[in-house]
């Protein structure tokens, strides 16, 4: 860089206003208060230890299509879908006239430790469809299952296929195996018995792990960047709201996530149909209802070669796979993403009803 | 924290024990600051981790700092009353210089992370023009940093120095654990054991409970004869 004094002139000038952004931002910031997520009203309409099935309140006529059931990852808290209300992919559904039902698996602790990965898909999850198809008397509903909550749609479709009447997965890991999938290198040498052994995970060790999938971008940048927003409030709260989601992280229940890393990330047995589940052996060839595949172009923790090879696993003659120039995160939040995606789910759905 | 051995200080054991406890936590922080300086030698060899010290001053107080066959006869079995105590701190012992070790590799493996990443920076900005700003510059060396990372990250060696420090930290959580189930015991307290005995049985009740129970028999009558 140039040192020349009207250089020298810029740079001074230049941090004299990041000094007085990082001031504006802190101002901001302390005044903010209390940061609300999940705002969509909803109610509780089955619950079962730690696990709560919510129904939301309608917001537009319905469309009557069969009711969707959300199944999100465990690693992470559900309400990413219904950040607020101008960044809610579950509200674009809501005001398209879909009935939505979300699993949320709470938050496990040490009276979780011994549950197995199959008494999550084939028990908390299969009685939460039972609950939908007995509240509606009809005998399938549109599963729709996210990252790692894809991957248990993926197993739960595969072992009850009668009662999907369509599957979407959204950033869903399928080959765990592929050679950009960072998280898959790591885990290969983690001794995971040894991991739970004392007890679940904790939210903060995967955590650590996911900042250090990017590290400077994660842990430095991120919040440098804060001073672009020159505290602008609004931003600011969009800001708050994702940095509460990121690390509002449940701990893992540790015979569920042993059984998870071990047999997807290490065998990667899901693609190799060598996965049995409660006694029954699960082959991906069992799914024959409509999949809609979506995944982010610029997902760092799914890379798409991780969804992309669902389409050949399984056996539904209707298989479309969507792919959005996004981040892993931003499908749901981002500018364009957070309306373009709910209607292309919208428009799917509706073709098929 | 204030002395928190005191209320139970009239126990030895478990007195060390908690000491030894917090006194660790203070010095995991001096051995992150030491390795941050590791070019004023801040790792010798020769010197026993910080880490280390307060499980040395644990079996000291167990009165194995007189006599200590593992240090006298190394590769010795640990020997008398406080035998099985002797084989845990000698586990956490090796799992510490273990953790040391590997912990010292990953930070030079990212010193050398670092170092690519500012010879990447300094071809770029002699190929371009310079940074009109230091948001510019900033943005400019984080691109180069994740770069240099990214490829570091990407590597079998990586991945095992990963995995490696995460196996010997749950180890030594697993150490750690049996020594915690001794001190519950000393003090009466439910240990970990017992509450995990207590979960699977009701978790093979709640089983037990959703199979569907057996269609209920009702015996014959006999014909009378």
């Amino acid at each position: 860089m140039s040192t020349a004094p009207d250089s020298l002139a810029q740079l001074l000038q230049s941090a004299a206003a990041m000094q007085e952004s990082g001031r504006a931002v802190l101002k901001t910031m302390l005044g903010m208060g209390e940061i609300e997520v999940g705002t969509s009203e909803k109610r509780c309409v089955y619950s079962e230890d730690k696990i709560r099935l919510y129904r939301y309140a309608p917001l537009a006529r319905s469309a009557g299509l069969k009711p969707l059931l959300i199944c999100y990852a465990m690693v992470n808290r559900p309400y990413l879908l219904d950040l607020q209300p101008d960044r809610s992919f579950i509200r674009e559904l809501l005001h398209a006239g879909l009935d939505v039902y979300l699993l949320d698996w709470g938050y496990p602790d040490g009276a979780d430790r011994f549950l197995g990965f199959d008494e999550y898909v084939d028990g908390y999850l299969r009685r939460c469809v039972e609950f939908v198809l007995k509240e509606h008397v009809i005998d399938s509903l549109t599963l729709l299952g996210v990252c790692q909550g894809g991957t248990m749609s993926l197993c739960y479709a595969a072992l009850h296929p009668m009662q999907i009447a369509q599957l979407i997965t959204m950033v869903t890991p399928v080959d765990f195996k592929t050679p950009e999938n960072l998280l898959s290198k790591w885990a290969q040498h983690i001794d995971v018995g040894l991991l739970t052994q004392s007890g679940n995970v904790s939210g903060d060790f995967l955590n650590l792990i996911y900042l250090s999938l990017m590290p400077f971008r994660l842990t430095q940048q991120k919040y440098v960047n804060l001073l672009q927003m020159q505290g602008d409030r609004v931003q600011l709260e969009n800001f708050m709201r994702m940095e509460k989601w990121i690390f509002d992280s449940p701990d893992q229940p540790a015979t569920a996530f042993r059984e998870f890393i071990q047999w997807f990330f290490q065998e990667n047995r899901l693609i190799r149909d060598e996965l049995t589940l409660a006694g029954k052996p699960l082959r991906l060839k069992n799914i024959t209802a409509p999949v809609l595949n979506i995944f982010a172009s610029k997902d760092h923790l799914v890379p798409p070669s991780a969804s992309i090879p669902l389409g050949a696993h399984i056996g539904s003659k209707d298989y479309q796979a969507l792919e959005i120039d996004a981040g892993h995160i931003g499908l749901y939040v981002g500018g364009k993403t957070r309306k373009t995606v709910p209607a292309a789910v919208m428009a799917w759905l509706k073709k098929r009803s | 924290m204030s002395a928190p051995g005191a209320s139970i200080g009239a126990h030895p054991f478990s007195a060390g024990f908690l000491k030894a406890w917090v006194d660790q936590a203070g010095a995991f922080q001096e051995l992150l600051a030491r390795l941050a300086d590791q070019s004023s030698a801040g790792l010798h060899p020769s010197m026993p981790p910080p880490h280390l010290a307060p499980w040395k001053d644990f079996v000291d107080g167990l009165g194995m700092g007189s006599f200590n066959p593992s240090e006298m006869f190394p590769g010795a079995p640990a020997l008398g009353l406080s035998r099985e105590y002797q084989e845990t701190a000698r586990r956490l012992v090796e799992l510490s210089r273990q953790f040391q070790q590997r912990y010292t590799e990953f930070a030079q493996q990212n010193a050398t992370v670092m170092q690519d990443a500012f010879h990447v920076m300094k071809k770029r900005v002699d190929a371009r023009l310079p940074p009109k700003s230091p948001a510019e510059l900033y943005d400019a060396w984080i691109d180069c940093a994740e770069d240099a990372y990214h490829q570091a990250a990407h590597s079998d060696s990586f991945a095992r120095l990963l995995a490696d420090l995460c196996n010997i930290s749950s180890a030594m959580k697993v150490e750690r654990g049996k020594l915690t189930e001794q001190l519950a015991r000393h003090l009466d307290l439910p240990s970990r054991a017992e509450v995990d005995s207590l979960h699977r049985q009701v978790r093979a009740l709640t089983a037990a409970l959703r199979r569907p129970a057996p269609a209920v028999r009702t015996p014959r009558k006999r014909a009378k004869k």
